[in-house]
């Protein structure tokens, strides 16, 4: 066992001076799990290496959006001791079991429940909800607007990759029109939901969109949608390689992460007439959607309300 | 051949040596700067003080704006005409990105003469609305570079042709290398166009009258220990490294070391997803017969981590570990390489 593995942080963080050459306790803790390596960046210092590597399939946009909410915690937190993961059933939900964190593994849909409780017991952690568009949307749509009209000090971050990956691609509330999934053989003829504009209709007063493929941009938001005081949204598209680009054929990851390029509005102009990816008629157009926070205001908090923690702070 | 001190009077507290066995020189700019003419300028005065001296060029878009280099060998004898990266003694660069995108061929303890004009090619315009671009902040100035404002320095000298304020570097340059003033004078007078001749000649003493800054910036390319080093901190783990470290300080002899990027691949993460075979900007990935990851084109890789930023596994790393050390961290992949194709669990 090699103890001399030392953190670091990620490059374009300011450090102070030079790196203590101390190896920190949880770096001996990885070290002694046998998975860590020298020189792994910060953020990986919170993974459980026990568990790695993740379920995910090959490309699964997930694992993106995950290694960037590590890196935002890595900037912000030295242990994550008084932070917790909460989630509900998916892909997505399942995420959290590959962070060295406080975590619930909840059931399907229920994760914002749990975290009110959870936070209205321990106002002092920092609360992260992570859901997927199945279940933040569709069995657990409720409890998303509820929760965001309560204005509770929770961060959640919605993986939106247009479909159930978990349960063999079915069509979700998300699904952009024309898409096949498992569910829709003939293509989708509903309308989504644009998550975003509900949550913030719904009262939540941080409420943004971002990509896995811009990955530093949902790094800063993710880290914004943290220092918020209230209910904090963030909605982040990414991409189902194994049901998603596969019924659909939009080839794999890489493809996948270029068509999201694709439907960002900073380039829209040049876009415009041609969104398509890989040109193909009769394949789901993926819609140009504004990315950045969408919506963000300060209103009393629920467990301020409740006097729980000091108002105004 | 007589020694040279500073022209001015101020007399540095170190000269030049009074022979140089050999030397390298990189100079790079972008078309129209007057890279070649600088390069054979200098070539006429080595040719003159007896070396063999080789130079070679490139200037494939030079007409639009494109890169510029020209390597100038001089010795006894000189065989290659390409200066190996990491064997410049002396960089020489017109323009700011080109000068920080050369450093890769400079010595550990070389020195850079950049000028902080920039020529902003049209591939950093990240968005045309908002005009952003990516291109490097003059502040971050790397270690074993002298940043120098050419066009206050030449001031009115380079009033009449703008051009010629790049020739404050040859200036520059000249405290570097033990020849007379007059050998510069005389390879200027043979090869500048007439009207651009007093203006060049007056930029060159304004640049030689850089004196002091310039052998302080020599003098701290020898010296100066890892505080100033580009590149964030890298502390290698005695297994994997096949140099033993001391923590956080990071230099040998005193002499700091230059720092390369390597990825490091966990093997036993990687999905063989090809995300970062495809966003690779320079193509230095690969998948292997395992489908596995391999970090191919070290010599092309600049750094970017776009590959461990959409790794989809956490799968990657992006270490900055010394030049001379580069062959054993890319062993040290190369192993994990073999074991894994050993051990296909
Ligand atoms: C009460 C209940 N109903 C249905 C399911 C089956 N189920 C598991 S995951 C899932 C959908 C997950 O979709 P999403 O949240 O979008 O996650 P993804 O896998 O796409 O990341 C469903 C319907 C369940 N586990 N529990
Ligand atoms: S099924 Fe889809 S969402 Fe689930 S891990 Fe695979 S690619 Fe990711
Ligand atoms: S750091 Fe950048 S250049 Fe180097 S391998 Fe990764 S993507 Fe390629
Ligand atoms: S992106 Fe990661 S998982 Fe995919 S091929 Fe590269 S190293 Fe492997
Ligand atoms: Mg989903």
């Amino acid at each position: 066992m090699s103890l001399d593995v030392v953190s670091r942080p990620p490059a374009d963080v300011p450090q102070g001076g030079t790196v203590a050459p101390e190896a920190r306790a949880d770096d001996v803790l990885a070290a002694a799990r046998g998975a860590s390596w020298p020189g792994a960046s910060a953020e990986k210092h919170f993974l459980r290496y026990g568990m790695m590597p993740h379920m995910l399939c090959p490309g699964c946009g997930h694992g993106i959006v995950l290694d960037a909410m590590l890196r935002a915690l890595a900037r912000r937190y030295e242990t994550l001791d008084d932070v917790a993961f909460v989630a509900g059933i998916g892909c997505s939900s399942r995420v959290v079991g590959y962070v060295d964190a406080c975590t619930l593994h909840t059931t399907h849909g229920r994760p914002l429940t749990f975290a009110t409780g959870l936070k209205l017991a321990r106002p002092d952690l920092e609360v992260v909800v992570v859901t997927g568009d199945g279940d933040g949307l569709s069995i657990g749509g409720n409890h998303l607007i509820h929760a965001a009209r309560r204005n509770i000090d929770l961060t959640c971050v919605l993986f939106n990759n247009e479909i159930y990956g978990m349960t063999g691609g079915q069509l979700a509330p998300t699904t952009i029109p024309g898409a096949y999934t498992s569910t829709s053989p003939k293509g989708n003829h509903e309308q989504p939901f644009d998550a975003a504009r509900l949550v913030e209709a719904a009262g939540g007063t941080f409420v943004a969109r971002a990509q896995s493929f811009r990955t530093r941009d949902f790094e800063e938001i993710f880290l914004r949608a943290l220092e918020h005081k209230g209910f904090s949204f963030v909605e982040v598209m990414t991409d189902c390689t194994e049901y998603f680009g596969r019924t659909n054929r939009l080839g794999n990851g890489a493809d996948l992460l270029f068509s999201q390029a694709r439907a960002d509005v900073a380039i829209e102009a040049d876009l415009a007439g041609r969104p398509t990816l890989q040109e193909v008629p009769a394949r789901p157009v993926r819609p140009v959607m504004e990315m950045g926070v969408l919506h963000e205001s300060r209103r009393q908090t629920l467990e301020e309300a409740m006097g729980l923690v000091e108002a105004g702070s | 051949m007589t020694r040279v001190n500073g022209s001015n009077g101020k007399v540095p507290a170190r000269t030049p040596p009074a022979r140089l066995e050999s030397g390298n020189l990189v100079v790079v700019g972008v078309g129209g700067q007057g890279v070649i003419l600088a390069s054979n300028l200098v070539s006429q005065v080595l040719l003159d003080a007896g070396y063999d001296v080789k130079k070679s060029e490139v200037h494939g878009m030079s007409q639009r704006g494109g890169t510029v280099v020209s390597h100038v060998r001089f010795g006894p004898e000189v065989h290659s005409v390409m200066v190996e990266p990491g064997s410049a003694d002396w960089i020489v660069a017109f323009e700011w990105e080109e000068g920080l995108r050369s450093l890769s061929y400079l010595k550990p303890n070389g020195v850079a003469l950049v000028s902080t004009e920039r020529r902003i090619p049209p591939a950093a315009m990240l968005d045309h609305r908002d005009q952003s671009l990516e291109y490097p902040a003059l502040g971050e100035v790397p270690f074993g570079v002298l940043a120098l404002d050419t066009f206050a320095v030449a001031g009115d000298a380079a009033a009449a042709v703008p051009a010629v304020a790049q020739t404050v570097l040859l200036g520059a340059l000249s405290v570097l290398l033990p020849f007379p003033v007059e050998a510069w004078q005389a390879s200027i007078n043979a090869w500048v166009p007439r009207k651009a001749l007093t203006g060049n000649l007056r930029a060159f003493e304004r640049g030689r009258a850089l004196a002091p800054e310039v052998r302080a910036a020599e003098a701290a390319a020898r010296t100066v220990a890892r505080t100033v080093e580009p590149g964030p901190e890298v502390v290698p783990s005695a297994s994997a490294s096949p140099v033993e470290h001391d923590g956080a300080k990071r230099s040998r002899d005193g002499v700091a070391e230059r720092l390369l990027p390597v990825v490091r691949i966990e093997r036993s993460w990687c999905k063989g997803c090809d995300i970062c075979v495809a966003m690779c900007p320079e193509k230095c990935l690969v998948l292997d017969e395992l489908d596995v990851a391999v970090f191919a084109r070290p010599e092309r890789c600049t750094g970017c981590q776009l590959c461990a930023l959409l790794c989809p596994d956490l799968a990657m790393d992006v270490l900055w570990v010394p030049a001379d050390d580069l062959t054993g961290w890319l062993f040290a992949n190369e192993e994990d390489r073999v074991r894994a194709a050993a051990d296909p669990r």
